[in-house]
């Protein structure tokens, strides 16, 4: 999964050829329209799962990468929307449960589409052309950049300790071992900001970020 | 933890995303002072850090395992409003890769998870360690109980919204308010643990990282007066999550009581409901009081154990052992 997420797809499709903020416009409209309509109006909610999935065909994603992401998201959504009949004991509030599947899908679809069409340095460099502010954007940046690399150092860390067989061990201990995996993450981490901080420093940084397409 | 497109309605979405936008852009505003520079890698560095340390998993011996939420813990190794930034960033990263949480919804989410989480994680934090001698045990009591409350306040605040986005409907919200309450305190027993985990074993290799002050939250601490304010808030919506499916019991016309006969209606329907004992209590009505007074206790019981625990844990007896053991 990290792999597929850090190396955006190459494939040409007239999807691909969308400016980043057209597509990030379209992305928004497609969830503004869930909102817009009836909580519980099948037809029209299918009419826009069916352009949504059109979409995603027409952008070249996987059929099985979304069906995969797709039961995963379900397994979640069904279980919050459910929550709302189940309070009630199964005699009422349907409906809301129906809208809040109904959006949530769509909600996902549309970010999964713009997720696979826009690179996220192109995403970011039209939310700066949308006036959010730099220093974000570079937190942003910095945090996309780091996120695979601490990814890498988990997993790094969880076959170092399944070496030392301690998924064998009891709750207690799992726990607490789970827990100092995180801490020493933590450390870990902490410690290469200051290291990279300093090798930012020592190439010119002042606070801003500059990019190669301005 | 993640709220879902469709479940508040676009006025609510739109005011929940400009009281998020306004703390955002008071914590931008509270770090460009003289650290700006220093900001970037550090919070972006310790997002991407509470991202990876959401993977890991806490087994609770189901099909399902838990996970840190982490607001509290990037307040206090970061400082209010420099961790307010990296949970932020976190959900805006979680909704654009994984589409977790609603894009309408973000404003939300942060004012759940980065506002209540990281702000006022660490006003209560701040708060609690005055009231302990060892800095190192007031700070692990301090992010227990920071821990709890947050995520049962989120969970309040969620209620709220909620309420008002669907203010007619085919369900009672006094209902979903229970249950709502009642699942999130024990959340927030799971959060606390492994806060309080976390928190202990950086404590035991580098306690500087919490206790000393980084370089983001050295320039830019809370005033004392805020902090009270914003761990105030976050205290009153515990409070009220836990009185409203009592409050609500009362009729319309009985909503101005005063506080008095409003405790004593709490009474009356604790009492009613073991009148009414043979009844199945999940479609009694009568349940919500009981599951959210059960929840209160044992999460309030589980957070003074967890305290306990980990304060004792702390001391400078048994981390000789611990060094010894090592």
């Amino acid at each position: 999964m990290n792999e597929s997420l850090a190396r955006p797809r190459t494939f040409r499709s007239p999807c691909h050829r969308l400016p980043p903020l057209v597509a990030l416009f379209l992305s928004v409209a497609a969830i503004t329209v869930g909102m817009l309509l009836p909580p519980g109006h099948w037809p029209s909610h299918g009419a826009l799962l069916c352009v949504l999935f059109a979409a995603l065909s027409l952008a070249r994603v996987p059929p099985g990468v979304v069906l995969r992401r797709l039961v995963a998201f379900l397994a979640f959504a069904v279980l919050f929307a459910v929550s709302v009949p189940l309070s009630q004991g199964f005699r009422g509030g349907w409906e809301l449960a129906q809208g809040i599947l109904f959006r949530g899908v769509e909600s996902f679809l549309s970010g999964l589409w713009l997720m696979s069409v826009v690179p996220f340095d192109r995403l970011l460099a039209a939310l700066r052309r949308l006036g959010v502010p730099a220093i974000l954007l570079a937190i942003l940046a910095f945090m996309y950049r780091f996120l695979f690399v601490l990814w890498n150092e988990l997993d790094t860390m969880r076959a170092a300790r399944r070496a030392r067989t301690f998924d064998r061990a009891g709750l207690i201990f799992r726990w607490r071992n789970a827990a100092q995996m995180i801490g020493m993450l933590l450390i870990r981490s902490l410690g290469r900001s200051e290291r990279v901080y300093g090798a930012m420093c020592a190439r010119g940084w002042d606070g801003t970020l500059r990019t190669l397409d301005e | 933890m993640h709220v879902q497109d469709g479940y508040l309605s676009p006025e609510v979405c739109i005011a929940t995303g400009a009281i998020a936008a306004a703390a955002v852009g008071y914590s931008v505003y509270k770090l460009r002072d003289g650290v700006s520079d220093r900001v970037v890698p550090l919070t972006g560095m310790t997002a991407a850090m509470i991202f990876a340390g959401q993977m890991v998993n806490f087994p609770l011996g189901l099909p399902v395992s838990g996970h840190l939420i982490g607001g509290v813990l990037a307040g206090m190794i970061l400082g209010p409003w420099a961790g307010c930034l990296a949970v932020t960033m976190v959900l805006i990263v979680q909704r654009f890769l994984f589409s977790d949480g609603g894009l309408f919804t973000l404003g939300a989410n942060i004012l759940h998870m980065a506002d209540i989480g990281s702000i006022g994680g660490y006003a209560i934090v701040s708060i609690v360690r005055r009231f302990f001698k060892k800095p190192k045990v007031g700070v692990i009591v301090g992010s227990v109980v920071a821990a709890w409350l947050t995520v049962v306040a989120a969970s309040a605040l969620f209620c709220l919204e909620f309420r008002l986005s669907h203010p007619a409907g085919d369900f009672d919200i006094r209902n979903i308010f229970a249950l709502m309450v009642a699942i999130h305190s024990l959340i927030g027993v799971g959060e606390a643990l492994i806060t309080a985990a976390v928190v202990s074993f950086v404590l035991a290799q580098r306690p500087d990282l919490i206790l000393g002050q980084t370089s983001t939250s050295a320039d830019t601490a809370m005033a004392g007066v805020s902090r009270v304010t914003v761990a105030g808030v976050v205290v009153a919506l515990c409070i009220g999550a836990f009185l409203a499916p009592f409050k609500s019991n009362l009729d319309d016309g009985l909503e101005h009581v005063s506080k008095v006969q409003g405790f004593s209606e709490l009474a009356h329907s604790a009492w009613a409901f073991f009148s009414d004992y043979d009844a199945i209590p999940l479609f009694s009505g009568h349940w919500q009081g009981l599951s959210v007074s059960v929840a209160g206790v044992v999460g309030t019981l589980c957070v003074l154990l967890l305290a306990l625990a980990f304060g004792r844990a702390v001391s400078p007896r048994s981390k000789a052992v611990e060094a010894g053991r090592e």
